[in-house]
């Protein structure tokens, strides 16, 4: 029995794949750096899916080397004046089958999603405000037809929605609102969408050509038919899963991969190397990690993170700048605001919502004597002396979690005598459940932008979200935000924006969250490539534009 | 003999199912919520734990698994591939490790016994003392200590070998990962091997046969070595179950997508994934048992004694 | 026989008086071990065995109390401008013998410091301390357990016997991967976990020792004679029987411990064992792993720790089972 399985190894090596991963030829080796979960947009969660699938299938809009959202599949689009009604004009497209893209595919494709109602769902009820949507995914309607997407003919793509939404268009290069031909889908047995090349259909730059669930390397080669195919230059994409960041360094510099991402250990040891820093790029990764203090009274104590000047005082005692520089050394940026820098910029001014980090620096900044004064504060109000928390964090989230998580330990221990923080590692999924649970007192946790407005991160802490995980509840907060997302700013650009401040303002002062740090990647990029964009939102690389020498 | 393996295979079926079942009832009870989402309402979790059974009574919903399994459906993965069928994945990790768990069998074993042999006869000498230093540094040191070594000097330092598995080349990309994993089943045989035939070249009728003029090889391969190597059979039986379920870090370091890693995933990875971890803890169970029954028929078949007492029809 | 029924009485059987039976039992069994003590000493390699294990004990007790670090500290000094400049990856360095510079240069770092600014050395003994201690307590309770169940399957046979070694097949079918996930449940992830879970699986090699010897024992003259005589069973396993499955029981935990200790490093590694800032072997095997390019020394230490410490035990094993059957060892 073994002979024989020895044997159909064998046979199997002298299949080629076509792309061998290996830098030199004209495909770009990439590191993915876990596996490729679905390929298919209702059930994909993750950024290395999301990228594999922007790679084969295009969305009505896609981001432009700087992240704004240009036309792709929509020719134009049209808004009411009541910003209410999108209605999409396609371009002529082809999938990969032959058959021409049509606006029934997006009305197939978001109809499934609603009613499939996954993970990304809320894309189309809570963040697109799509008409009909909230029902559906919320399983009180059952009939999809009564979303409020039509297709008046196989070229014009009409969107409703709730209310205006001003970021609109930018939702649509998420992977969420891509199309999936409807006539292919259905001849399909089920399950089997996206679980190989020939149960997948592109209309991208470019096509699956290697690719099984749960592969390690996978790979796609240019679409001859794409829409835009003169302007793609790469013959193909071969990604490669690696697990540790010291294997990506080491598989970058034996020259088996082009792009790698690599951690703090790795960063440090790159800048010191003349070569490799010449191939070092940090570019945002979008998501902020942050504190979330639990305050309801079965946790820390009977509640004592209730207390304002208690949360006001660690915050204050997290050097966060010394956690970036020793512990993370990858570029990430220390983070003194609610909302995260370098993702979400004004329309009207161009201007980065959070360029100015020192707009709160009354309330939070490394100060251990103003720190210690709130903890003062804090135990005559609480009457007690010494506090004793546990602080869960992902142990497999990333090679610096672990770091951080001990030296905010050190630091509050230290500058706080009093406060005793113990550690609890877990899984990602264990932590998030008991963050859902509210079993915890502090939380190391992260989000990361989905769409490019400051909403994504201030329509969390509104009383009730299921992202408030802190149980923190103010009223005028509430206010404020409705108003920005239903309510009397939703037409008015400018004034949504400060009314936006002000609300991040309220955070802040509260120290409802510590932000702690904006990550980065590092990226390695062989000299060979150029051309591949890097984005903190939605998409983190992009390689329609990249090209290979 | 037609009876006791019939018996056996009885036995070890009903085996099986009891810990299909057990492994369902703890799977069932795991911690974190089969949906770990950030996204998700109250509302659309409860939906979804609805549509896939999840609120059934345990019986039924144990029922229903096991009806699907006779139809080799092990179901799709909550959190991990999760369009995809499990078999589609598993056939794929399945191949991967079994590939490498079993090359890694073939040379492990081979080198150990010609080590064994080499070392029982010549008992005392340098060779001997060469073969029990070199299989107690493979037993002392793990398979994946080697691995980091041999990738960091043999793929990174000199590239000889690809630094990742890569499926479509398998014979080039296994070498390293094989010969990491062998180091301990050779140590083992080849310790095990040594031990037996010291024991056995000392036994009566060897010497019995030496005395009657038996010599050489002849004296080797018929007396010492069969009886030598019968015993090596049960250490070799959980040594292969252990490579062929996939020896977790060496896939982990080296990329194999094999089952070793896929377990670690659905356990440690984003979210327990419960329908993977069942159909993995089965698989594991399956191979386990099937090899220790493989194992208790060949004894049966190499040594008459075994047969004649577990059974009293001693045809062969 | 029927029919003719002989009732004993008491005075049937009495015991010879003035004959000090306690003196010539333990003459015996103290010759018999001090055999076993002759043999095993006179066994060079059991002896290095003894000298590396003893050596590592020693390290794991000693090396992090004279450290002037703490286990989890990170070393640190404030530089002029005061900023706080961490001791990350330091290489090895002996500042006696001119080793070392930067801020850090006078410092002792016998194994260097990892990429948090840790001493490998006090981690390294802390390490092996964590790792010995899960080894011990684990094979300890195990051979009660196993032994006990061993005994106790061996002893009744038959059904009895057939439904505990269907249990232990089940239990050793299941995956041990498996077993430590569904305990995370009920208890937090870390030493206790690694302990348990070591518990659950390895019992099942010290019941099966327990058993073979049972059924080899228990067919001897004097079990039967004292059943013969009426003594109860749980006289006859423990009191009995168990002494004489003494030596190949130690053989067995010798060769355990070992298999604790590779266990832990494993489940370490695959992230399911120790807990930061703690260490064991196995954690600081995998984030030496996760350095081994840019600092490589970082994975030296633990390794050659772990495969001294099997060899030590091995040694001692092969020593023990030598000595216990003393033919093997005269060829």
């Amino acid at each position: 029995m073994l002979s024989s399985l020895v044997l159909a190894g064998c046979g199997g090596g002298s299949g080629d794949s076509g792309g061998d991963g290996a830098a030199g030829g004209s495909y770009v080796g990439v590191m993915l750096g876990t596996n490729v979960m679905s390929l298919d947009t209702d059930l994909a969660t993750d950024g290395d899916s999301f990228e594999v699938i922007a790679d084969c299938i295009d969305g009505l809009m896609q981001m432009d080397a700087e992240g704004a959202a240009v036309e792709a599949l929509a020719e134009a689009y049209e808004v009411s004046e009541d910003g209410k009604t999108y209605t999409f004009t396609l371009r002529d497209a082809k999938w990969s089958n032959g058959t021409p893209v049509t606006a029934n595919d997006f009305v197939f494709a978001w109809r499934r999603i609603c009613k499939n109602a996954g993970e990304y769902a809320y894309m189309m009820d809570e963040i697109g405000n799509i008409k009909g949507a909230a029902a559906i995914v919320a399983g009180d309607e059952d009939d999809t037809t009564t979303l409020g997407v039509t297709a008046p003919d196989d070229k014009t793509l009409v969107v409703e929605l709730e209310v205006p939404v001003s970021f609109f268009p930018s939702l649509m290069y998420f992977p969420t609102f891509y199309p999936i031909n409807e006539e292919f889908y259905t001849s399909l047995e089920d399950g089997t969408y996206g679980t190989s090349p020939d149960t997948f259909l592109s209309c991208g730059a470019f096509m699956l050509e290697d690719y099984l669930p749960g592969t390690a390397n996978l790979s796609v080669k240019r679409n001859p038919d794409y829409w835009d195919a003169e302007n793609v230059k790469l013959e193909g994409i071969s990604y490669q899963v690696v697990g540790s960041s010291d294997n990506a360094l080491t598989a970058f510099k034996n020259n088996s991969l082009d792009i790698v991402m690599i951690s703090g250990n790795q960063v440090a040891a790159a800048e010191d190397d003349a070569e490799l820093s010449q191939s070092l790029k940090v570019t945002g990764a979008g998501y902020m990690w942050y504190l979330s203090f639990s305050q309801t009274e079965k946790n820390a104590q009977g509640g004592m993170l209730a207390n304002q000047n208690l949360r006001l005082a660690i915050t204050n005692a997290i050097d966060r700048e010394a956690l970036v520089d020793n512990y993370v050394m990858d570029g990430s940026l220390a983070t003194f605001t609610a909302v995260p820098p370098q993702f979400a910029a004004s329309d009207t001014t161009g201007e980065d919502f959070s360029a100015d980090q020192q707009r709160f620096a009354d309330f939070v900044g490394y100060d251990v004597e103003r720190a210690q004064g709130f903890f003062e504060d804090a135990k005559a109000e609480l009457e007690v002396d010494s506090f004793e928390f546990t602080m869960i964090y992902g142990n497999n989230e990333g090679d610096e979690v672990a770091k951080v998580a001990q030296a905010i330990k050190e630091q509050v221990e230290g500058n706080l005598p009093g406060i005793t923080i113990n550690l609890q590692p877990m899984t990602k999924a264990e932590r998030l459940d008991k963050m859902q649970n509210d079993d915890y007192d502090v939380a190391l946790t992260r989000w990361g932008p989905d769409y490019a407005d400051p909403m994504t991160y201030l329509g969390m802490w509104v009383t009730n979200n299921s992202n408030n995980y802190g149980f923190w509840s103010n009223e005028e907060y509430d206010k404020i935000i409705a108003d920005c997302t239903t309510g009397a700013f939703v037409s008015d650009y400018d004034a949504r924006w400060s009314a936006l401040y002000d609300a991040e303002t309220l955070v802040m002062q509260e120290a409802v969250i510590a932000p702690l740090y904006t990550k980065a990647n590092a990226n390695l990029i062989s000299s060979r490539v150029s051309g591949v964009d890097f984005h903190p939102v939605a998409l983190n690389r992009v390689y329609k534009a990249a090209t290979v020498s | 003999m037609k009876k006791y393996i019939l018996k056996r295979m009885g036995m070890a079926l009903l085996t099986l199912l009891l810990i299909t079942f057990v492994l369902f009832v703890l799977v069932r009870i795991m911690p974190g919520n089969p949906f770990p989402s950030e996204r998700m309402s109250a509302e659309q979790i409860v939906n979804k734990r609805a549509e896939l059974g999840l609120d059934d009574p345990i019986l039924v919903q144990f029922g229903r698994y096991m009806g699907n399994l006779l139809h080799g459906d092990f179901g799709k993965g909550t959190s991990l591939y999760y369009g995809a069928p499990i078999k589609t994945v598993l056939g794929q990790c399945i191949s991967n490790s079994f590939r490498i768990g079993g090359l890694a069998i073939l040379i492990g074993t081979a080198v150990g016994l010609l080590l064994g042999i080499t070392a029982a006869l010549n008992k005392g000498t340098f060779l001997d003392a060469f073969c029990t230093v070199f299989s107690i540094v493979g037993v002392c040191v793990p398979g994946y200590v080697f691995l980091i070594f041999l990738q960091y000097y043999l793929s990174y330092k000199v590239q000889v070998f690809p630094y990742f598995f890569d499926a479509s080349r398998f014979l080039h990309s296994s070498v390293l990962p094989s010969l990491s994993l062998s180091l301990f089943t050779m140590s083992t045989v080849a310790r095990f091997t040594r031990n037996e035939m010291v024991e056995v070249m000392d036994s009566d009728y060897v010497h019995l046969a030496e005395s009657k003029g038996m010599h050489g090889g002849m004296l080797v391969r018929k007396h010492i070595l069969r009886n030598a190597l019968i015993p090596i059979v049960t250490v070799l039986a959980p040594l292969i179950v252990d490579l062929l379920t996939g020896a977790l870090v060496v896939e982990k370091i080296y990329g194999i997508n094999g089952i070793g890693k896929l377990m670690v995933d659905a356990i440690a990875g984003e979210g327990i994934d419960y329908n993977y971890v069942l159909a993995l803890g089965i698989l594991y169970s399956a191979l386990y048992i099937g090899i220790m029954l493989a194992v208790d028929i060949l004894y049966g078949l190499l040594d008459p004694r075994i047969r004649v007492a577990s059974s009293g029809e001693g045809d062969a | 026989m029927a029919d003719t029924a002989y009732t004993p009485v008491a005075g049937d059987f009495e015991f010879l008086t003035g004959r000090d039976i306690a003196t010539d039992k333990n003459f015996a069994s103290m010759s018999y071990w001090k055999g076993v003590a002759l043999h095993f000493l006179n066994n060079r390699r059991a002896v290095v065995g003894v000298v590396i294990v003893s050596t590592i004990m020693l390290l794991a007790v000693v090396g992090p109390l004279i450290s002037p670090y703490g286990y989890k500290d990170i070393v640190s000094v404030v530089d002029e401008g005061g900023r706080q400049v961490v001791a990350r990856g330091i290489s090895p360095q002996l500042p006696f013998l001119g080793h070392g510079s930067g801020p850090f240069a006078d410092r002792l770092f016998p194994f260097g410091t990892d990429d948090l600014g840790r001493d490998l050395w006090t981690r390294t003994w802390q390490g092996a301390r964590i790792s010995l201690v899960i080894a011990f307590v684990t094979i300890f309770i195990d051979m009660i357990i196993g032994m006990s169940y061993g005994l106790v399957s061996g002893y009744f046979g038959g059904a009895v016997d057939n439904v505990m070694q269907r249990v232990v097949e089940v239990a050793n079918s299941v995956p041990r991967l498996v077993i430590v996930s569904v305990l995370a449940i009920f208890m937090p992830k870390g030493m206790g976990l690694v302990i348990v879970a070591l518990l659950l699986t390895e019992w099942i090699g010290m019941s099966k020792i327990a058993r073979a010897e049972m059924l080899r024992i228990k067919e001897e003259e004097y079990v039967l004679a004292s059943r013969t005589l009426g003594a109860r069973s749980t006289h006859i396993i423990f009191r009995q029987i168990l002494p004489s499955t003494i030596g190949p029981i130690i053989t067995q935990v010798m060769f355990s411990i070992p298999t604790a200790i590779f266990t832990e490093a494993f489940l370490s590694f695959v992230g399911v064992g120790i807990v930061l800032p703690q260490c064991s072997i196995g954690s600081l095997i995998e984030s030496g792993f996760n350095n081994i390019t840019t600092l490589p020394y970082q994975i030296l230490p633990p390794i050659i720790v772990l495969a001294l410490q099997m060899l030590g035990f091995n040694f001692i094993g092969d020593g023990f089972r030598e000595a216990l059957a003393p033919k093997l060892e005269d060829m």
